[in-house]
């Protein structure tokens, strides 16, 4: 009996099925996968790597050249503890945008956020201290070959600019003197750490990526990536009051852009 | 009186600055917090000396601020706890819409014209500490004593004494029975009640059966509280029962439980006969044969089970406001209150307990956590549980990220550039693998192209020199001069047992020196951290020679003592060094951890006590099992379930 009453339902039912209204219901379901499937497509496009993040050691100027570039006044920093990020106009004329992301440069902190920023990043600001930059050296080295041998660093290889910042210090180094030290202690780098001793599960501390090519000496020219020395100055050598000496920065970050 | 008030924002940015009088710039102290305390997640208590100053400080997790006050060490200043959460208040009201609406941009563009409401709290805190009237005495007839009727106060003579032994005795048993009841039952309403009723004193022989007949059944039976609770209720409203002082009214022959017979009589107790297989128990012992330790499991199942009942009743409390809580959370506008993560932090600091993590800095990473998510908002479909491990989780990276770079080879190259040895000191406690990671680390640097010199100063432990000379000949079978240019790679430095270890260092480091030795790593015994002596030669030692790295050596097995082995090593070097900044241990070797599974807290508790790195970490007795630590899976290994 039941199957006697399932069967006009299954007729009515195969009636229905072979009219036009399957196709139409058909295309409605493929048109909204399809128009599904652009938008996540674009949105994927826009979100990612919009950002310029502003990497460094703790005290090299981040937050201060993060505050310059955006409003412009000079304004007193604190040790940063977690990331900020911002809308940056990267010029009157044109309407692109970027998204400036200051990151903290605590040795505790910034392996985390370089982390959870690196695969949105477009650009990469490397901010180093100028005058402390002797004595720093080996630490400035390490970060840059940590944020230079990450895989997804390899693989998007944004563009990377190395801004040699308190410039307004007479004592500040160079960038040409700053990109040859980095060069050498790269170098360098690139022996220590392939030889460090394995990490505990199996992966080994410096990855399988080798920076730059073997044989020869490091140079930044060897990397995927676009790399840059500037000089800039987030204090500005007027003292607070006045401007800050960020041209070249502004003018590759509209490249950039 | 204060020397500065600073709000700033976590991102970096100084809102509002305020100096005092004569104070020096705010922003040393205030990194030297950040570094130093919020940073190592030591945000427990929140006050830091740095220097001539105390600071105190608040943080908002809503909004992402901290607000830092700072005065004179030598002052107690008891209107700056108030002060700071006044100026919190206001300060988040004021400029909620800065805050919430335009983010970073908002904060960087407003300007925070905060002084005069500033000057006004603090005006106002200063006063309400000044203005307090010095406490007035109680009069007599204020008093509870004046109160009580004068009967009730009589002592008859005669039969004090023993009542008052014996009363004693009562109070006792029965305050342990309920305190041992009551402890394993903390959080239970019902036992609260009991150990009231205990203490009001109104035992007559009834009640005390009464309670006995009850934890009888509590125990055995396993009653729900509910049960119980309406007892002692019950019990309390019978009518008003006039006051029994066991002083007053009652009679001996109430309170005189001992047996008839044996009062003050020669014969205390019957004679028993002596049955010598009851008294020696087992029949089938061996004469002589030492037994070992019976592990009884009974009384722990025991607390297990009284533990599990009294939880019952508060989660079934809970009931109707977890369900608006959780819907508000699903919502997404809930901010974090203490009540809501105190449960999940008891259960993680327990989780991180049974990891191997030490008790102390177990609650003390869980009261920085909470600390830094109290007031903050949950993100939408995110339960407290999830949003406190998180949390945690990014604490525990944190820690375990090295403060100081960790490239052994580097500074080698470095000191070989300079034409002097790298001297490397192990020390530790007794049997933790020093030699053994000492041999290790020699062949690591070995195959990297370094000679090292090996100094055998621990004179003291039977065949420890003869262990570092087989591990040499052994390295040098490994890598012979010929395959290095005819130099020999490593060479032992050893003047036998008995002499000290300080000189012995000493001349091994001039001799790696003439010689051209790349590396020197000396080798110290192991001793106790108590033992004075011991630590002073250590200390010594370190002090005279000043090595390049001390690393103390530390078993990943350690518990607890971790703690307190690593603050009296920091000690004694710090006590015994001449030098201003005296050299403290450097970095940590981890060893035995294959020996571990997953209860790698050890490794935790070592780097938030020091604040040093884990230079390497020992897996296994062979020349090749050795490893640097990677933070990520330590912390994975940690969080598993």
């Amino acid at each position: 009996a039941m199957a006697g009453g399932l069967e006009p339902h299954l007729e009515a039912l195969r009636r229905e099925l072979r009219g036009p209204a399957v196709l139409s219901v058909l295309i409605a379901l493929i048109a909204v996968a399809v128009t599904f499937l652009i938008w996540r497509f674009v949105q994927g496009r826009r979100s990612s790597r919009k950002a310029v993040l502003l990497l460094g050691l703790c005290d090299a100027g981040k937050t201060l050249l993060f505050a310059r570039l955006l409003s412009g006044r000079y304004r007193d920093t604190q040790t940063s503890i977690t990331d900020s990020s911002a809308v940056y106009r990267v010029s009157r004329d044109k309407s692109t945008n970027v998204t400036l992301i200051d990151l903290p440069g605590h040795e505790s902190l910034r392996l985390q956020f370089l982390e959870r920023f690196k695969a949105a990043a477009r650009a990469i600001v490397f901010v180093v201290d100028s005058v402390a930059f002797q004595r720093e050296v080996k630490d400035v080295a390490e970060f840059l070959y940590q944020v230079l041998v990450d895989s997804t660093v390899l693989r998007n290889a944004p563009a990377l600019l190395v801004a040699c910042n308190k410039q307004d210090v007479t004592m500040a180094k160079s960038a040409k003197l700053i990109q040859q030290q980095l060069e050498k202690e790269l170098n360098t780098l690139r022996v220590t750490r392939s030889a460090a001793p394995t990490s505990l599960d199996g992966s080994a501390t410096g990855g399988p990526a080798q920076l730059g090519k073997k044989g020869k000496d490091f140079d930044f020219s060897q990397l995927p990536m676009k790399v840059e020395f500037v000089e800039c100055s987030a204090r500005g050598s007027k003292g607070e009051e006045g401007e800050a000496d960020l041209e070249g920065l502004e003018k590759w970050l509209a490249k950039v852009a | 009186m204060l020397d500065f008030f600073t709000i700033f924002s976590k991102g970096g940015l100084v809102l509002w600055c305020f100096q005092g009088v004569r104070g020096p710039a705010a922003t040393a102290p205030v990194n030297a917090l950040i570094r130093s305390v919020l940073l190592q997640e030591r945000g427990g208590n929140n006050s830091f000396t740095h220097e001539a100053l105390t600071l105190k400080y608040k943080l908002d997790n809503q909004f992402e601020l901290v607000f830092v006050v700072g005065f004179q060490k030598i002052l107690t200043l008891t209107y700056v706890d108030k002060l700071i959460d006044d100026v919190h208040k206001e300060f988040r009201d004021k400029y909620r819409n800065e805050f919430q609406q335009k983010g970073a941009l908002g904060l960087l563009n407003g300007t925070f014209d905060f002084k005069d409401d500033f000057m006004r709290l603090l005006r106002d805190a200063e006063e309400s500490s000044k203005v307090r009237a010095p406490t007035v005495m109680k009069t007599f007839e204020q008093s509870l004593k004046s109160q009580k009727t004068v009967k009730c106060m009589i002592e008859t003579r005669g039969e004090k004494p023993k009542e008052k032994v014996k009363n004693k005795k009562n109070k006792g048993s029965k305050k342990d029975g309920t305190e041992a009841v009551a402890a394993p039952s903390k959080a239970s309403a019902g036992d609260k009640q009991l150990s009231v009723a205990g203490d009001k004193e109104e035992l007559t022989k009834d009640e005390i059966l009464q309670k006995n007949r009850e934890e009888f059944f509590r125990r055995h039976m396993k009653a729900g509280e509910k049960s119980r609770s309406p007892k002692p209720d019950a019990q309390k409203e019978k009518g008003k029962k006039p006051r029994v002082w066991d002083l007053g009214n009652s009679n001996a022959k109430v309170l005189d439980y001992s047996n008839s017979a044996t009062n003050g009589s020669a014969e205390a107790c019957p004679v028993e006969e002596f049955d010598p297989d009851t008294a020696l128990g087992d029949k089938n012992r061996e004469p002589g044969r030492l037994y070992d330790l019976e592990y009884e499991s009974d009384d722990e199942a025991e607390e297990e089970k009284v533990v599990q009942n009294p939880s019952k009743p508060s989660v079934k409390k809970g009931g109707l406001g977890g369900m608006f809580g959780m819907l508000k959370g699903l919502v997404g506008s809930k901010s974090l209150t203490r009540e809501d993560m105190d449960p999940v932090l008891e259960k993680m600091k327990d989780h991180l307990i049974a990891k191997n993590v030490a008790a102390e800095i177990a609650v003390q990473l869980c009261e920085s956590v909470a600390k830094k998510l109290e007031g903050k908002v949950m993100g939408t479909f995110t339960t407290v549980t999830s949003t406190v491990k998180q949390a945690l989780q990014e604490a525990l990276v944190q820690i375990l990220q090295p403060q100081r770079r960790v490239d052994v080879l580097r500074d080698v190259m470095d000191a070989q550039r300079h034409r002097r040895p790298y001297v490397v000191t192990f020390c530790g406690v007794n049997g933790v693998g020093k030699s053994t990671n000492l041999a290790k680390i020699s062949f690591w640097l070995i195959e990297n192209g370094f000679s090292v010199l090996i100094a055998a100063c621990d004179t003291f432990r039977a065949g420890a020199v003869e262990q570092l000379r087989t591990h040499t000949r052994r390295l040098n079978a490994l890598h012979p001069p010929e395959s290095h240019g005819g130099r020999t790679m490593v060479q032992l430095y050893e003047k036998g047992y008995g002499k000290d270890a300080a000189g012995i260092a000493m001349e091994a480091i001039s001799y790696a020196r003439n010689q051209g030795f790349d590396v020197v790593l000396v080798d110290t015994a192991g001793r106790m951290q108590d033992n004075a002596p011991l630590m002073t030669a250590l200390a010594k030692l370190i002090a005279v020679n000043a090595p390049d790295l001390v690393l103390f050596v530390g078993e990943a097995l350690v518990g607890n003592e971790a703690v307190d082995q690593l603050v009296k090593f920091n000690k004694a070097l710090a006590d015994h060094s001449m030098a201003q900044t005296p050299r403290l241990i450097d970095g940590i070797v981890l060893t035995k951890f294959d020996t571990i599974d997953d209860k790698v807290g050890a490794a935790i508790s070592m780097t938030y006590i020091t604040s040093k790195p884990i230079v390497f970490v020992g897996t296994g007795q062979t020349y090749c099992d050795l490893r640097s630590l990677n933070a990520k899976a330590v912390v994975a290994a940690l969080m598993k379930a």
